[in-house]
């Protein structure tokens, strides 16, 4: 049965999520309002890297839906909608070790499997490519057809195009339900109520709370530093690098006395400022927004390692952002289990600027009733028994 | 050498007096100083106006007086030292820039004392080369001894103008013209009130009578409406009561008033587990001047002691420092500019903002008109401003009023400047060699790889 096409939307959270959603519905004439508790942009998606990459995917599904994504940008930026925010550029994975080459070359081979254009690099060729590497640069894979955006002017453009309300600054409290508890009725704000005939929830970390989610979804934050312009060492520079180092597997590398929970995986991204981009970690505890100069200070020892050329710059700012991680590593995509008219996407964790326009683009086609772009499925939440989530 | 219990940061006389003052109850205190010499603004470049600060006469036995009673304190100075913030685990992070390293202390408090920045509103052509601060060219004036060289044009509000003025004209070369938005002349009843100032009045007069001396023309209610290329001069247009006037000059130092030095700054923080207690002093806290001053280093200082030790505030130290404010607040009312438009508003479109990425007035104006106003953090990461090497310290303050100016109409708070700046360390661009070396070997966690299969 073809389900009636909604006429209004509320949107909760305007990440790069929210936003993308947001920018559907309105495309198809749905009148949309987004509620945001900050500003757009507020949370992950103003403090992400931008990576719109499969590089380091294993093949899967969050392979399959990162490849349709990184589709995505490139049809939005050739459309004009995102023409100047999708820098389209290779990704260098980069081993400097025996181990590291190993894990590179069985890696390169499956991704080649899934169909996506991969070039293997001797030491040589490597350097002869890219005279910014150190030579500790054993050898490298150039993952093809990849790129970078900017979490927050996405969805600048996202909603400068689609004209969208938001509402800033206005905090949704509660998902309000029928009495029979299937259709959302409401939601209540820190600034009244809203009705529309659906709700999406968009919200990020904020979802947890207002689906009962906190034992499903966890907060992990990374640090990320931005240099100043150095337009030769950019322009030396043809693709993003990232170290070989974190694909090793897990129980090999972690020692007895590490710290719990925090992991440094480098990723040195050249911007069209002329400034680098230089990543993070991946921490499941700590202050939300702060630095500390621990992580800094071994990820730019990690980085000027391999792009000897880094030390001499400054570094302009620092900052932090805080995922949304799902316990099974998989995105909630999908109905909220129970409702007819409520639908969730989030816990994309560090893969949502890549993912969120397409995502947005899927969840959209199936609220409309139509095939969706990426298949949903493995995303439904009902995948989890949603204990007392909503009332 | 026992390691520093207090660090305090900026060697002019606010934190000269917080450190002497903690030192003498017992605290193990040092200084960072960024430039080569203790002092700061006042005592080693007036950027501040020396009329704000408090009379020229008496300033070199207050000098002497910081000075001796710093020195009596053996208190350890890093000069050539930046403070780089605070970091999330409470770590003190500064920046040796001798030894070319970054290093991470850790505190039980922080006195912040790094002053105050001239203030300047954009006008249309004021990026251009020739154009500098008013407060600039007398750091110049004090470095070299001589006056800034060819026809100079002062411009802006306050009484540092008239300062700069005298200088220039007592090292022969007086400026051209002095533009003066506001009128101190019409307010009698405030210029009355400044009898109660006297040392600040004297000062005042001695530099008006070498404004005179000098001939050099004073146009009060006046504004500096644009300043364009003309060959190797610049010519300026001038306004005053509807009515322009054209001058060609050499040089222009502008200057509107000063502001604290806060941007980007660590809050006070008045306790704290793991982090130190971090409190202001001086200009950065209440842009007062010099005398002000070294009244708030002691009363930061007393303030710190008394939350360490955790006993009551002491109360009346603040008698000279609202006395100072009372003083300052006369000065405002009677340079207050004439006909109440903010110079802001009548900027033109093509008016550069922020210099670091050339962004101008109608950039702003165009991602102002959204149907809803957007925050300080948007304009900044959409717009760019606030985003270059200066880290807002240039454009961040004028923004900010722009954009309130812009959405006036707006129900929500006006954007303040940190809303733009953000408070995130490094508070100052740090060299990344520097900062690879603030590796403490004793401290550093190991290394800790977990899987990882997404972008990042
Ligand atoms: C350091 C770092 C690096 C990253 N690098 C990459 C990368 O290279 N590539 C990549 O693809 N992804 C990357 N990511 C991941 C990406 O940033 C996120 O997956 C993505 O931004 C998530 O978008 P979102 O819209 O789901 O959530 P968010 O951006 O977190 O947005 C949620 C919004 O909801 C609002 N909100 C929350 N609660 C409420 C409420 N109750 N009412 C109203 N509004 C609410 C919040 O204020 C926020 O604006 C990175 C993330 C981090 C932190």
């Amino acid at each position: 049965m073809q389900p009636r096409l909604p006429s209004t939307a509320i949107v909760i959270g305007s990440g790069i999520v929210g936003a993308s959603v947001a920018y559907f519905l309105a495309r198809r004439g749905i009148a949309v309002r987004l509620i945001e508790a900050v500003s757009p942009a507020a949370e992950a998606t103003g403090a992400a890297d931008g990576a719109v990459s499969v590089a380091s995917k294993k093949p899967g599904p969050m392979m399959q839906a990162a490849l349709k994504g990184v589709a995505l940008f490139g049809e939005l930026a050739d459309e004009g909608l995102l023409a100047g925010a999708f820098k389209r550029r290779s990704t260098f994975i980069v081993a400097a070790s025996e181990d590291e080459c190993a894990v590179l070359e069985a890696h390169a081979s499956a991704l080649a499997g899934a169909g996506v254009r991969v070039d293997t690099l001797d030491g040589k060729t490597l350097r002869a490519r890219f005279c910014a590497l150190s030579p500790g640069a054993r050898m490298a894979i150039e993952v093809h057809g990849e790129g970078h955006a900017i979490g927050y002017q996405v969805v600048h453009r996202l909603l400068t195009a689609a004209n969208v309300k938001v509402s800033r600054n206005t905090s949704v409290q509660e998902l309000m339900l029928d009495t029979n508890g299937q259709r959302i009725t409401k939601v209540t704000t820190s600034r009244g109520d809203a009705r529309a005939d659906i709700v999406v929830l968009a919200a990020g970390n904020g979802s947890a709370g207002l689906l009962g989610l906190r034992d499903i979804l966890r907060p992990r934050k990374g640090q990320l530093l931005i240099t100043e312009r150095a337009p030769a060492l950019n322009a030396a520079m043809p693709g993003a690098i990232m170290s070989g180092r974190y694909l090793l597997s897990k129980g090999s590398q972690t020692s007895a006395k590490a710290a719990p929970g925090r992991g440094l995986g480098l990723v040195i991204d050249p911007l069209v400022t002329g400034q680098f981009l230089i990543g993070g970690t991946r921490e499941d505890f700590g202050d939300r927004s702060t630095n500390d100069i621990d992580a800094v200070s071994q990820i730019l020892r990690d980085a000027v390692a391999l792009v000897p050329g880094l030390a001499s710059l400054r570094l302009l700012r620092s900052f932090a952002g805080v995922r949304t991680a799902v316990v099974d590593g998989l995105p909630l995509v999908g109905r909220i289990p129970g409702t007819e008219n409520g639908f969730v996407a989030t816990g994309f964790e560090g893969d949502g600027i890549c993912l969120g326009p397409v995502m947005g683009k899927s969840i959209v086609q199936m609220i409309c009733g139509e095939p969706t772009d990426v298949d949903l499925s493995v995303f439904d939440p009902s995948r989890f028994v949603l204990s007392g989530a909503l009332q | 050498m026992t390691d520093a219990e207090i660090t305090v940061i900026g060697a002019g006389p606010s934190g000269m007096v917080a450190a002497t003052t903690l030192s003498k109850v017992g605290y193990h205190v040092e200084i960072i100083e960024q430039r080569e010499t203790l002092g700061g603004a006042i005592y080693r470049q007036p950027v501040e106006s020396a009329m704000a600060g408090g009379p020229a006469a008496g300033s070199n036995a207050r000098w002497k007086t910081i000075r001796n009673a710093f020195v009596k304190q053996a208190i350890p100075v890093r000069c050539g030292t930046v403070f780089l913030g605070i970091d999330g685990d409470g770590l003190v992070l500064i920046e040796d820039r001798r030894k070319g390293r970054v290093e991470r202390l850790r505190r039980k408090g922080v006195v912040v004392a790094v002053g105050a920045v001239e203030k300047v509103y954009p006008r249309t052509g004021w990026h251009l080369p020739g154009v500098s601060t008013a407060g600039g060219l007398q750091v110049m004036m004090k470095e070299t001894g001589r006056a800034p060289e060819g026809r100079v044009l002062l411009a802006g509000n306050g009484p540092l103008l008239i300062a700069v003025a005298a200088q220039m004209a007592r090292l022969g070369n007086p400026p051209a013209a002095l533009v003066e938005a506001g009128d101190p002349f019409g307010h009698m009843a405030t210029g009355v009130a400044l009898l109660k100032h006297p040392a600040l009045l004297q000062e005042a007069l001695l530099y008006l009578m070498d404004v005179y001396r000098s001939r050099i023309p004073w146009l009060r209610g006046a504004h500096v409406t644009s300043i364009e290329k003309e060959g190797p001069a610049l010519l300026v247009r001038i306004e005053r009561k509807g009515l322009e006037k054209r001058m060609s000059v050499d040089r222009i130092g502008l200057h509107d008033g000063i502001r604290c030095n806060d941007f980007g700054l660590p809050p006070e923080t008045l306790s704290s587990k793991d982090a130190p207690v971090v409190v202001r002093a001086g200009d950065c806290r209440e842009a007062l001047g010099a005398i002000a001053a070294e009244a708030d280093g002691a009363r930061a200082a007393q303030r710190l002691a008394n939350i360490l030790s955790g006993s009551a505030e002491a109360s009346g130290l603040d008698a000279a420092i609202n006395r100072t404010r009372q003083a300052q607040d006369l000065l405002a009312r009677l340079f207050a500019p004439i006909g109440n438009v903010s110079p802001l508003a009548i900027c033109s479109d093509e008016t550069i903002l922020c210099r670091c990425e050339a962004k101008t007035v109608g950039d702003l104006r165009s991602l102002c008109q959204h149907l809803h106003p957007m925050t300080g953090r948007e304009v900044k990461l959409n717009g760019r401003f606030a985003m270059g090497a200066c880290q807002g310290r240039f454009c961040a303050d004028n923004t900010a009023s722009l954009m309130a100016l812009m959405n006036a109409d707006s129900a929500d708070l006006p954007p303040r400047a940190e809303d733009l700046t953000g408070r995130r360390w490094p508070v100052r661009p740090v060299s990344i060699a520097a900062l690879t070396a603030a590796a403490n070997p004793n401290t550093e966690k190991p290394n800790n790889e977990v899987e990882q299969d997404d972008a990042s």
